[in-house]
């Protein structure tokens, strides 16, 4: 208003003008009049809403977690595109040969340093995920609109989105913060914390997700985690944590459920209504297949970046049948390539035939016999264990003591699990049998790249997170 | 919170229309001044200069508002009476008054004047003022040296020509952008240096108006400078202190820069036509191995390495590729030629009070790279001058539409054409196909099938009407209104990737963007000017009313039944919008201008500004600017008026704050926006940012003292100026760790960086005599940028950046100790002695990336019909060295000498031991080396940056036909120890700035 008074002063201390021309002036005065202050005052874009209006929708709060979803489904650890895990650890450990033209993988040839982009990617998008969650749980929290059966349901989600995330940049990166604010101020000068911290809220998140979320799916199509995912999560966190007892008994609960029935045809696994899948990631679109399939297939030899390391094709049991259904040799004459044919689907179909599985039942049974295996329970680890066996078509175990039947559960890992988000990169990391299995292959394996650096960036923004992990 | 709509938007326009036609109005009221018909005569006569005649001279008779001009044979008729007195004035003659003495044949020889420099009338934005007048900082080229280059856009034309204008050109692709830097960089954010943009009055945006995904073959996403077209410009002025900035008050921190384009002359209708076609070609190349050093430097990588087998995958030396070829790719990729056309005519003519201009433009530009590149430009401007007969009203309307067509590769291949191992295969087959060797090469010309289209409509339209209340008040309106329109597409087809992989056009990728700005603007001004017997004042206010709306919409589109449909976005089978946006930036300000001047000796300006943006919060959105200028011109004084050598001097000094609001819209609200991406048939919300309201104004204090001298009737004439600009206040993305979940947060940082330096021009008429002239200018400007204070640096995320006294630009890294003779690895120092190497501890060289001086030096002879024109421009700096980011042995090339790597034990070698990548530790060591001061090097050049060289036909059969020849030639010379190809870079690996040639004709009649 000053400016406004002001303004006027000025241009009536010139008088000496006619009254023709004052009517300019008065005219041109009324144009600031009417605007002023408020002129430079907008409203919130209409592509825009503000956080506390997105929390008072049902519709906009699941947008938000739907958001959350494709991110993660998009970019990050669990994409399933070539700068995901699958990919980065499939590199890094023994499962893939990089064949990308032009370009040199440090994933494959175990070169990381700490301006690798590939690390600080996974690094910052994972952590932008999490304050997503933490956004939503936030969000949530504040809002008294919402009806409180589709607060629980996005806050069980949420959290378990939070723990997941958590557990995989803890095993990748060693110990990491614990995001559960979404206060820049915090966030910004935390610090490293121990293993243990960090399990101990993995697992709290994870027992407040089960205990808000259903137990049958809100989606058709089990691409939003229900109860039993998170019980599946869980069941994996108490392996890695060496908390047996609780990991065999988590694994129980999520084959026991009635939900999920056993798959014996191994091209129906992979396939978007297969009865063993847990959690799977909706693609973009109808027709659209999932990231893995186009990342793997190759119709003719070399491939565009990544093939299966021939040792690995070359190391099934006789008669596995999965090398024959989930592995594909594409030859010149000459040379042979592998590709992974879990997914069947390269490009789009008519409507979608496979969707990204995050979580299956087979995973569950060989936590479960290896929880069992390491508790003595012989009898139950090797039935679990022959589960797998069969649907393989391998003949029951032959192992009988407790070290044989884990080692044969843990090359079952190998070979059911493979290229599925590091699986087999994390179960030698967790047995501490990276530098033995990996030294002879990989010939630039060094015994402290069981850790992945920190950002280079990130230790420099936040001195707190020193020091570096060993090695870079 | 306030409700403003369109409609009130709309209402602010009805009220400037109002004003206008009031104004526009008010000469019917005036005009009734009765012509003096007594006794009148035709006077006629030819003005000329001794040589040629004078066009566009005007006579007028003393005491009367009787005003003609000469034609263009500088012919003129005139109505006087017997004892009149005319008065003939021409910019950069003298006045000459001669009685008509009953005569009715007057023919005058009209002299140059040495001192009418000083005459000339420099823009500075709301006003202008006489060069021997200003107290600011204004830095000025006009259209004489922006038609000497042959050049597409705006800021190229000022490159090396103004000092203490720093401009580096991003790339050589055409349509490509340029970084320009006013007085070094004021602010830390990155995007918060461009000055800001004033054509004829209208601000004019130069945020980028693409995506950088789309234009993925340049460095940096479109720039709507290029809809500027240099060759409708009369001059560029650059606004560099605060006396001249503060009355842009808080978008004048970085600079303004003024364009202002070309108006009609009276007299007969003039007619030019111009042509011009030319050639272009990559200046540098580097000098990398061939094929058996390669090769050579492959096989001892893995011996190094301990591998024995070659992979598979090494095609380049496990036999699957021919290890006799040798190909340069550099050559193959880029060593195309560009072919440049250019077409210009224009009219103009009119009376001496009605003068108008037309003219058109089309250019057009192919590029270097193997295919059929083109960027075409095509420009209409028109202008229009109108004086009432008692010249009381004034209008002045000029317009300007561009369209831009650029077609583009959507790979720049420089990258790819240093990086290619040299017995990579051909890249046809027998047949003439695309060859990919049976899968195992990646043919670098399948790329070129992904392209990028960009087109680009600008319009723009100013009217300045004034009017004269009574004598020495004058009320005038600025309208203005730009529209802008940028439609980019970049295809990927399925056809780019080898057809082993059987792709189809299922497939095949579009990628669409498509932003619209639009912006008004209305400033009713006030002026009042008064002569007091040894003394005047003019005094200005005004007002200023803006407003930009700017829409985007991003899409993805992907899988087409038919590569043939891949540019139409309905025709894809899956569809993104990952931006579906409208912006609106709203501006207010109230301005003021003081300016007093006694005596012609002492000149004081005052001016001011209360500014008010919607890029802040509540609150936060008004704040004030203002500067004090002085100026003593001492060559007045008495004691030095009749001074035989010194013939123009005056001091000034000028100190005031200016501001930035380069912050982007919205970022003080917290909000969730639409990501574009599907999740269960919902498009997802994501959080937009981290959220601060309380962010505000960055403030630069800008203090300036200067000399301007001239001798011997100014045909030497020397500048010099030292300024000193603090900036505080600094509102930054301030980086933060990932952990936060985001980069970085909008916020005020107290720090302050200052910008110092000292600029000196001088100009030289070194020879003159008749019919010959050899004129020099130089200009240099050295600066120096320093963070002089940041509380709380230390435990800052900038703690790693910054080092308080030292430049804004710097770069830590390690200090490079050498190849150790034992391990054969590149070294770098263990500053703090802890036995690791890691960045927080061991980065503790500074490196100055901030030019140390730079400038240039331009000659011009003419003689007879012959004119010369050549510029050498001069940068003082370090850079990055070129690097191929991967060590040596890995299947990329690398610079010929890196033959010399170590071997063996012992070896004392300038290059670390090759590694086909598997050694970790020789990685590591490289990615050390590439983070030390080793990989910056000297990037100091001096280059031949322009010659012109033209001839004036003389046409004994076509009487009053002008025919000017001319040859252009562009970065010609280039003289630099850099070795990563040419110096003039921002970004590493995209294609560089070209030499250039040309050869014109230009007809005027």
């Amino acid at each position: 208003m000053k400016n406004r008074l002001d303004f006027l002063k000025t241009v009536s201390l010139k008088g000496a003008w006619n009254s023709n021309y004052k009517k300019c002036s008065i005219l041109a005065a009324c144009f600031f009049l009417s605007s002023c202050d408020s002129f430079v005052e907008v409203d919130v874009p209409s592509s825009q809403l503000t956080g506390e209006a997105v929390f008072e929708d049902i519709g906009t709060a699941n947008a938000a977690m739907a958001g959350l979803y494709a991110k993660m489904r998009n970019n990050g650890i669990l994409t399933g595109n070539a700068t995901g895990i699958s990919c980065y650890l499939g590199l890094y450990a023994d499962e893939f040969d990089y064949y990308q033209q032009n370009a040199v993988s440090n994933f494959y040839n175990n070169t990381l340093f700490a301006a690798e982009p590939g690390v600080s990617d996974i690094w910052n998008q994972s952590y932008n995920q999490i304050y997503a969650a933490n956004a939503i749980i936030e969000g949530l929290s504040n809002s008294t609109v919402l009806p409180e059966a589709g607060k629980n349901q996005l806050r069980g989600e949420a959290l378990f989105v939070r723990a997941l995330l958590h557990f995989y940049l803890l095993n990748l990166y060693g110990d990491i913060p614990y995001i559960n604010t979404t206060d820049y101020v915090q966030n910004s000068t935390v610090s490293r914390m121990p293993t243990n911290t960090v399990y101990g809220f993995v697992v709290n998140d994870l027992n407040e997700a089960i205990s808000l979320l259903p137990e049958n799916y809100v989606s058709a199509e089990r691409t939003v985690p229900n109860q039993s995912t998170a019980y599946a999560l869980l069941a994996r966190v108490y392996l890695y944590m060496g908390s047996y007892p609780e990991a065999a008994n988590t694994a129980s609960t999520v084959i026991n459920n009635p939900l999920y029935t056993w798959e014996t045809d191994l091209d129906k696994i992979f396939l978007k209504e297969s009865t063993t899948t847990i959690w799977q990631f909706m693609p973009e679109a109808n027709g659209t297949n999932t990231a893995e399939g186009d990342l793997y297939i190759f119709a003719a030899g070399p491939p565009a970046i990544v093939g299966l390391k021939p040792s690995f094709v070359d190391a099934f049991e006789t008669n596995d049948q999965r090398k024959l259904h989930w592995t594909t040799a594409v030859t010149d004459g000459t040379t042979t390539w592998y590709y992974a044919s879990k997914y069947k689907q390269e490009s789009s179909t008519g409507s979608s035939v496979e969707y990204s599985i995050v979580f299956r039942l087979a995973e569950q049974y060989l936590i479960r016999a290896e929880a069992r295996a390491r508790q003595d329970d012989l009898i139950g680890a090797k039935e679990d264990v022959n589960a797998i066996r069969t649907t393989a078509g391998l003949p029951n175990t032959i192992a009988t003591t407790a070290t044989e039947i884990i080692a044969d559960i843990l090359n079952q890992r190998r070979f059911e699990l493979f290229t599925e988000f590091g699986q087999r990169f994390f179960d030698l990391k967790r047995t501490a049998k990276l530098d033995q299995t990996l030294s002879g292959s990989k010939p630039g394996w060094n015994t402290t790249d069981g850790f992945w650096p920190l950002p280079a960036l990130e230790l420099s923004a936040n001195p707190n997170l020193n020091p570096q992990n060993p090695g870079y | 919170m306030n409700n403003f709509s369109l409609n009130k938007g709309w209402l602010v326009l009805c009220y400037s229309l109002i004003l206008g036609l009031c104004l526009c109005h008010s000469p019917s009221f005036a005009q009734n001044v009765p012509l003096s018909t007594t006794s009148k005569q035709q006077v006629t006569g030819t003005i000329t200069d001794g040589t040629s005649p004078l066009t566009g001279v005007s006579i007028s008779v003393k005491g009367q508002q009787n005003t003609v001009v000469s034609d263009f044979d500088g012919k003129f008729t005139i109505a006087v009476s017997s004892n009149d007195i005319l008065i003939f004035t021409y910019m950069g003659f003298k006045t000459l008054a001669i009685p008509v003495a009953g005569r009715s044949t007057i023919n005058i020889k009209m002299q140059e004047d040495a001192t009418a420099l000083q005459e000339v009338k420099i823009n500075a934005g709301y006003y202008s003022v006489k060069e021997s007048e200003r107290t600011g900082s204004i830095a000025k080229i006009t259209s004489k040296d922006i038609e000497k280059q042959p050049v597409t856009n705006v800021l190229a034309t000022m490159q090396g020509r103004m000092a203490g204008v720093d401009i580096t050109q991003d790339g050589g692709t055409p349509g490509g952008g340029f970084q320009i830097k006013i007085r070094g960089l004021n602010s830390l954010r990155e995007n918060g240096n461009e000055p800001l943009y004033i054509i004829d009055g209208v601000p004019y945006s130069s945020e980028s108006v693409g995506y950088s995904n789309i234009t993925s073959g340049m460095p940096t996403p479109t720039s709507p400078l290029n809809s500027i077209n240099p060759s409708d410009i009369e001059s560029i002025e650059v606004l560099k202190d605060a006396d001249a900035t503060a009355i842009y008050g808080s978008r004048g921190a970085n600079g303004v820069v003024l364009i202002t384009t070309k108006k009609g002359q009276a007299g007969k209708t003039k007619t030019t036509v111009s042509a011009s076609s030319g050639v272009g070609k990559v200046t540098k190349m580097l000098d990398l191995m061939d094929t058996q050093q390669y090769l050579e430097m492959r096989r001892q990588g893995f011996v190094n390495d301990g591998i024995t087998t070659y992979p598979d995958s090494a095609y380049d030396i496990n036999g699957t590729w021919d290890q006799n070829r040798y190909t340069d790719w550099q050559k193959e990729l880029l060593g195309g030629t560009a072919v440049i056309n250019n077409l210009q005519t224009s009219i103009s003519g009119g009376s001496a009070l009605t003068q108008y201009l037309l003219s058109g433009t089309y250019r057009t530009e192919t590029t270097v790279l193997p295919g059929d590149f083109e960027y075409d430009k095509g420009a209409v401007h028109f202008s229009m001058n109108h004086f009432s007969e008692d010249k009381k009203f004034k209008l002045l309307f000029s317009s300007g539409y561009t369209v831009q067509d650029n077609l583009q590769a959507a790979t720049d291949l420089t990258r790819t054409s240093r990086n290619l191992a040299p017995n990579a295969p051909a890249l046809y087959d027998a047949n003439g196909n695309l060859n990919f060797e049976n899968g195992t090469f990646q043919n670098p010309l399948a790329a070129l099938r992904g392209i990028t289209t960009a087109k680009t409509n600008d319009g723009m339209a100013n009217t300045v009407l004034t009017y004269q209340i009574i004598p020495n008040l004058e009320l005038k309106a600025n309208l203005g209104f730009t529209d802008l329109k940028n439609s980019e597409q970049r295809i990927l087809p399925s056809t780019m990737y080898d057809p082993i992989y059987q792709l189809g056009s299922d497939n095949s990728l579009l990628y669409s963007n498509l932003t619209m700005r639009q912006s008004w603007i209305v400033e009713p001004q006030l002026r009042w000017t008064h002569n007091f017997e040894t003394s005047k004042i003019d005094v200005l206010i005004g007002g200023t009313a803006q407003q930009q709306r700017s829409s985007r919409l991003y899409q993805l589109g992907i899988g087409f039944s038919s590569n043939s449909l891949i540019h139409d976005m309905a025709s894809a089978t899956t569809k993104y919008i990952f931006a579906s946006d409208e912006t609106i930036y709203k501006y207010q300000a109230f301005f003021g201008r003081i300016n007093y001047n006694w005596n012609q000796k002492y000149i004081l300006n005052l001016t001011g500004r209360r500014d008010g943006s919607s890029r802040f919060g509540p609150g936060k959105q008004f704040a004030t600017f203002g500067a004090v200028g002085a100026a003593w011109l001492f060559s007045n004084e008495n004691f030095l008026k009749d001074s035989p050598v010194l013939s123009f001097g005056k001091l000034r000094a000028s100190y005031g704050s200016s501001g930035n609001d380069q912050i982007g819209d919205y970022q003080f609200l917290n909000t969730y926006a639409s990501s574009g991406l599907n999740y269960q048939g919902m498009i997802g919300l994501e959080p937009t940012r981290l959220y601060n309201p309380d962010f505000s104004w960055e403030t630069s204090r800008k203090f300036e003292a200067a000399i301007e001298t001239g001798f011997l009737k100014d045909r030497i004439f020397f500048t010099a100026a030292w300024y000193r600009n603090k900036s505080s206040n600094q509102l930054v993305g301030i980086p933060l760790p990932g952990t936060t979940g985001f980069s970085a947060i909008n916020a005020n940082l107290d720090a302050t960086v200052q910008n110092s330096g000292v600029e000196f021009t001088l100009r030289t008429v070194n020879f003159d005599s008749k019919g010959s002239k050899w004129s020099t200018n130089f200009n240099i400007s050295v600066s120096r940028n320093k963070l002089i204070s940041f509380p709380g640096l230390e435990g800052s995320t900038y703690s790693n950046r910054y080092v308080i006294g030292e430049s804004t630009s710097i770069v830590k890294v390690y200090h490079y100790t050498g190849v150790n003779p034992q391990t054969g690895l590149y070294e770098v120092e263990d500053v703090n002695g802890d036995g690791i190497i890691t960045s927080l501890g061991d980065k503790k060289t500074i490196a100055d990336l901030t030019p140390k001086y730079f400038g240039g030096l331009q000659n011009q002879f003419q003689y007879k019909n012959w004119q010369l024109d050549f510029l050498f421009q001069f940068v003082k700096q370090q850079n990055y060295d070129y690097s191929p980011n991967v060590p040596g042995g890995s299947p990329i090339n690398q610079y010929s000498d890196m033959v010399n790597a170590w071997q063996q034990w012992g070896d004392i070698k300038p290059f670390q031991m090759n590694t086909s990548g598997q050694n970790g530790d020789a990685v590591n060591a490289y990615y050390n080396y590439v983070d030390s001061d080793a990989t910056i090097v000297d990037g100091s050049y001096i280059r031949l940056k322009n010659i012109s060289l033209s001839y004036d036909l003389p046409l004994q059969i076509l009487k009053g036909v002008n025919c000017k020849l001319s040859l252009q030639g562009q970065n010609v010379l280039t003289f630099t120890p850099y070795k990563g190809g040419d110096p003039e870079f921002k970004y590493t690996g995209y294609l560089q700035p070209l030499r250039v040639y040309t050869a014109g004709v230009q007809l005027t009649f």
